[in-house]
């Protein structure tokens, strides 16, 4: 068991060379490992031909990776929460990330990426539409494949297809295509609003997409 | 994609804002704001706008809603490392 500390005991004993940050060291390790290890109990999906040894392997990978990165960024610790919250999160984004890899890692993103190119390919994908169904709800899927083919960037198409229409996690994605989180997110957003213009030039707001979708999806 | 995953992805378009914080942003507030959450506390702007991004972003709400969980389970455990 760790020993209880303040945040302030967290950083001053992390920063102290000598056995005050050895033991530090090894208690936010050991914290890390059980964060890792509840990200991957979350999500055992994405490891499912692990061994519970390789599992537990793994976790003590990413704890290390994690304190790593908590060592290396301390001095952005600005105590607005409990010390202990703020390194969790690191475990969980590196575990996490290495989850989602692990899970796609036979998936071939080229051949997902070849699709983007076919006439038609979105209409594979969307629901299909109801004979009986409300003319709106006609209409924004027509709203949708127009704007998705006409106006959006490669890229941004691309991403849209990956992350939306294949549910590519964004770590994948990211890797795939050698770049961040940001820059994937700042795709995704600008195609969100070009997407959300377009519905609204034709008049269609939350309210009534709500409205009509809500109620019978 | 099924209706209602449609549904849910055309209210998320609808609900796009002109200016949304990064995931690097969002990484940096997110601890700060499951523990405002936590306490039922007011949330600033910063944080109104973490909220707004893992709306919008499925991977920082996934690792929001593991942290959340995780500092639920540890505090019920009494593995409690800071006083």
């Amino acid at each position: 068991m760790s020993k209880p500390r303040t945040n302030e005991a967290w950083i001053e004993e992390l920063k102290s060379p000598g056995d005050l940050q050895d033991a530090a060291i090894e208690d936010l390790r050991a914290i890390l490992v059980r964060a890792a290890a509840y990200t991957f109990g979350r999500n055992l999906g994405d490891l499912e031909t692990f061994s519970p040894e390789h599992v537990q392997q793994l976790a003590e990978d990413c704890a290390q990776e994690a304190l790593l990165a908590i060592l290396n960024n301390l001095a952005k610790f600005r105590g607005e929460s409990k010390f202990t919250t703020w390194a969790y999160k690191f475990a969980i984004n590196i575990s996490l990330t290495t989850a989602r890899r692990e899970r796609w890692k036979g998936v071939s993103l080229d051949l997902l990426e070849e699709q983007s190119t076919q006439d038609g390919w979105l209409s594979e994908y969307l629901p299909m539409a109801d004979p009986e169904g409300a003319a709106i709800r006609k209409e924004v899927r027509q709203i949708i494949t127009e704007t998705i083919q006409n106006e959006l960037t490669d890229k941004q198409r691309l991403v849209l297809k990956l992350m939306v229409f294949d549910e590519t996690p964004m770590d994948v994605v990211v890797e795939y295509l050698n770049t961040n989180r940001n820059a994937v997110y700042k795709l995704l957003h600008d195609a969100r609003t070009k997407l959300k213009l377009s519905l609204q030039s034709h008049g269609i707001g939350a309210a009534e997409t709500i409205d009509l979708f809500g109620a019978q999806g | 994609m099924d209706e209602t995953k449609f549904t849910q992805w055309i209210n998320k378009i609808l609900t796009t804002e002109e200016d949304e914080i990064s995931c690097s942003d969002c990484f940096d507030r997110v601890s700060e704001y499951v523990e405002t959450e936590a306490a039922g506390a007011e949330m600033d702007d910063a944080l109104q706008q973490v909220k707004q991004h893992i709306h919008q972003c499925q991977v920082c709400f996934d690792e929001y809603e593991l942290l959340r969980d995780l500092i639920q389970v540890e505090d019920g455990h009494d593995l409690l490392f800071d006083k």
